[in-house]
């Protein structure tokens, strides 16, 4: 047996914790089963539980799998031993969270046999895989937001593990809010336009949130040859980056809704590229939060440069400079398709668009370089200082800032000033950013 | 290309070459060039914050260098780490154990995990166990030990794979006087089982019972070191006289590292006839001496003479 699952399996299922969950669960399901009609049922309940279990505890053990291994100095051992990486990876995930797995495992009969009766076997196994991958994929985004967050030696384990199991929450049911928007009741029989495929929602769902599940298994393993100090290389983050423009941009019809008078037909290709754009500029935001930003690799990075070995630098690049430098491929192509367009686009001409494109460009390299500046000052709160600059910076002053919006924000009205003030300020923002990292001021 | 296997047959455990290693604020370690030499035990000592942790957590392949390299047993740390992590041992200086498991189950464990099989876990388990005279305890939980005990299970799990190497950061800290001494022969049994150890500390007096190398890290450099092959003596001459520090060098079998006209610190290669005939040659020599016998504290006093020499540069 993979040791590392078997140590958790020590610690996690000693006999008298099983015995508690089992009793804990078949108390609950009692409860509810002798409740009066009128209040939810046994089903109600498991459901409940289930994801109380799975879903919200889960993410915490998932997370502090690492996280504890880090405050009880127990991880420079699990370094050092001889255990690959993916099962390092699967031994932990599954290892620290056998216990609610166990309860969860217990509520699964009460969900699925009324699915089983009212809708048949194909309608219950779907029903089953969903709830699975749905605590899968919840603890193993928990798992890889924790392998990110102690790259940072952030040193507030609580507060790591809060936002770890935050992101696994948000994860889990991202699909099942999107399968709940798309098949409400009002509209059972609609179908769901993505790439102008008509999919029925829930299959489609269903199939996201595999894949999704896939590619967070995927991003723990490559944290975890992190961890263990193997190199991962950029090619794994670019396919996760194009799957993800080109999952996102099929969302294309949504983003045009939000136009009022845009021509979803005639511009489709522009609101694929922007729909892809948003995507990986979330991601480049989502990176430049979790990741290190270690200056001391930006030190070497500058040095393997100056020195010619472009090669070897390309290869070390953290996943937020890709998904950076990603967004401002896809933002150019999206001026460009926009240049090329003579057509006017929810009454605004396409080429009138071009320049609050580029400022909106250059904020978001300003704001990259909030995350990278902060963080030469302070390890521990430099990103959510540099968070909280940006709070400050789209929220708070555009509502006193008055005519002066355009030194925040793009806008239509006063493209140049907006183009201008953006590429200025991010300009000096990073050569601020190089002079502290060149200098090694802290 | 074919992996390289970690060689049994090296001049240097651990070759160190232009080594620099940078904290986002400061540089830690700064063209540090080291060799340790295999089956022997190298202490390595400098002041606090001088890098020693640094310099450890590097050769345990648990950083990556920011220039130069590293070999352990003919592997680079930085192409090779994985196969460097499950070749040696390392107690870091704060450790950690798994307080929920039982000894045994946290030597089962770290066996399992450093590759061995079913039928090798058992036997390593029970001669780790030995060694630190933990077998007595093995269904003791883990959290229920005293520091010292703690500090001995935490080397059983470092050596229970039986590394070639074994890298221990201050060892002896929070230890009494009689687990140092137990420590300190666990030591010299494993190096003289074919092991090779560097230990780093602070408590000097005890690193010249079983160091044969020391090497001084003072502001992420090497600032000196010396070897202790052989037996430290102390001469002291009543009366001064110049000819001492020529008259040592001249004489075989001696590593003289200080010398002046009223006495010297040297190490001996002989035995006690040859200490005897070396005490003779000086006195017809026409020394005057006045104190001639093992020094205890060479070690402490060459530490003091590098780094005093280090700060006045």
């Amino acid at each position: 047996m993979n040791p590392e699952f078997q140590r958790n399996l020590w610690l996690e299922l000693a006999p008298a914790r099983i015995l508690l969950m089992a009793g804990f669960v078949f108390c609950v399901l009692a409860i509810f089963s002798a409740a009066p009609p009128a209040l939810p049922g046994p089903g109600f309940a498991a459901t409940a539980l289930y994801y109380f279990l799975v879903v919200l505890w889960g993410t915490r053990n998932a997370a502090l799998s690492v996280i504890v291994e880090i405050r009880e100095r127990t991880w420079d051992f699990q370094k050092l031993n001889a255990i690959h990486p993916f099962a390092m990876m699967w031994g932990k995930l599954f290892g620290s969270t056998s216990f609610v797995w166990f309860g969860g495992i217990l509520c699964l009969p009460f969900i699925i046999y009324p699915v089983l009766q009212s809708r048949g076997p194909s309608m219950a196994a779907a029903e089953l895989a969903v709830l699975i991958l749905q605590g899968v994929l919840a603890q193993s985004v928990s798992l890889l937001t924790s392998l990110n967050l102690i790259r940072r030696h952030h040193n507030n384990w609580r507060l790591d593990a809060f936002l770890c199991q935050v992101t696994g929450i948000i994860a889990a049911f991202a699909f099942g809010f999107r399968g709940l928007l798309s098949a409400s009741p009002q509209n059972q029989a609609a179908t769901f336009s993505w790439w102008d495929m008509a999919l029925d929602p829930q299959s489609f769902q269903s199939v996201s949130l595999a894949i999704f599940t896939a590619w967070a298994l995927g991003g723990c393993l490559r944290a975890m040859r992190l961890e263990l100090r193997l190199s991962n290389g950029p090619f794994v983050w670019l396919a996760f980056l194009a799957f993800l423009a080109l999952y996102e941009a099929g969302f294309e019809s949504w983003l045009a809704r939000a136009i009022p008078g845009a021509d979803f037909a005639r511009h489709a290709g522009v609101f694929r590229l922007a729909a892809a754009g948003i995507s990986l500029a979330s991601s480049a935001y989502g990176m430049a939060f979790l990741e290190p930003k270690d200056p001391v690799q930006f030190r070497w990075l500058i040095v393997q440069i100056r020195s010619g070995r472009i090669a070897r630098a390309l290869l070390a690049l953290d996943c937020w400079m890709l998904s950076f430098s990603a967004t401002i491929l896809c933002t150019l192509a999206l001026a460009f398709a926009f240049w090329r367009d003579p057509q006017s686009i929810g009454g605004v001409s396409a080429s009138a668009l071009i320049l609050p494109l580029l400022a909106a460009l250059g904020f978001f390299t300003r704001d990259i370089g909030f995350f990278v500046l902060f963080r030469t000052w302070s390890r521990e709160r430099g990103d959510f200082a540099a968070a909280g600059v940006l709070v400050v910076l789209y929220i708070v002053l555009p509502r006193i800032a008055g005519p002066a919006q355009s030194l925040l924000l793009p806008q239509l009205t006063a493209p140049l000033i907006a183009f201008s003030a953006a590429w200025a300020e991010a300009a000096a923002l990073w050569a601020w950013t190089i002079v502290r990292i060149e200098r090694r001021t802290g | 290309m074919a992996r390289r296997k970690f060689s049994d047959q090296l001049t240097s455990m651990i070759k160190i070459r232009n080594l620099v290693f940078e904290y986002p604020t400061a540089r830690a370690l700064d063209g540090v060039n080291l060799d340790v030499a295999p089956g022997a035990i190298t202490a390595l000592v400098g002041p606090n914050g001088a890098g020693k942790t640094t310099l450890l957590r590097l050769m345990a392949a648990l950083e990556t260098p920011y220039a130069g390299c590293i070999t352990i047993g003919g592997l680079d740390t930085r192409l090779e780490p994985r196969a460097v992590h499950q070749r040696l041992g390392y107690l870091p200086d704060f450790f950690g154990l798994y307080d929920g498991l039982s000894v045994r189950r946290c030597l089962i464990f770290a066996a399992r995990a450093h590759g061995l099989s079913s039928g090798q876990v058992n036997k390593a388990v029970m001669d780790a166990a030995q060694n630190v005279g933990l077998a007595g305890r093995l269904d003791q939980s883990a959290g229920t030990l005293s520091r010292g005990l703690r500090q001995r299970l935490a080397i059983a799990q470092a050596l229970v794979h039986r590394p070639r190497l074994l890298l221990l950061d201050e060892p002896a800290a929070g230890l009494d006087p009689q687990a140092r001494r137990e420590l300190s022969r666990l030591l010299l049994s494993l190096r003289d089982g074919g092991m090779t150890l560097v230990v780093s500390s602070h408590i000097l007096a005890e690193l010249e019972d079983y160091s044969d190398q020391m090497v001084i890290i003072d502001h992420g450099r090497v600032a000196g070191g010396s070897t202790f092959k052989g037996t430290q003596l102390r001469i002291a001459l009543a009366a001064p006289d110049d000819r001492l520090k020529d008259f040592l060098a001249g004489q075989s079998g001696i590593e003289v590292f200080q010398a002046d006209a009223s006495g010297a610190r040297v190490i001996w290669q002989g035995g006690v006839e040859g200490r005897a005939a070396l005490l003779q040659a000086l006195v017809r020599a026409g020394f005057a001496v006045s104190d001639f016998g093992e020094d205890r504290h060479a070690l402490e006093e060459l530490y003091f003479a590098r780094i005093d020499r280090e700060t006045e540069h």
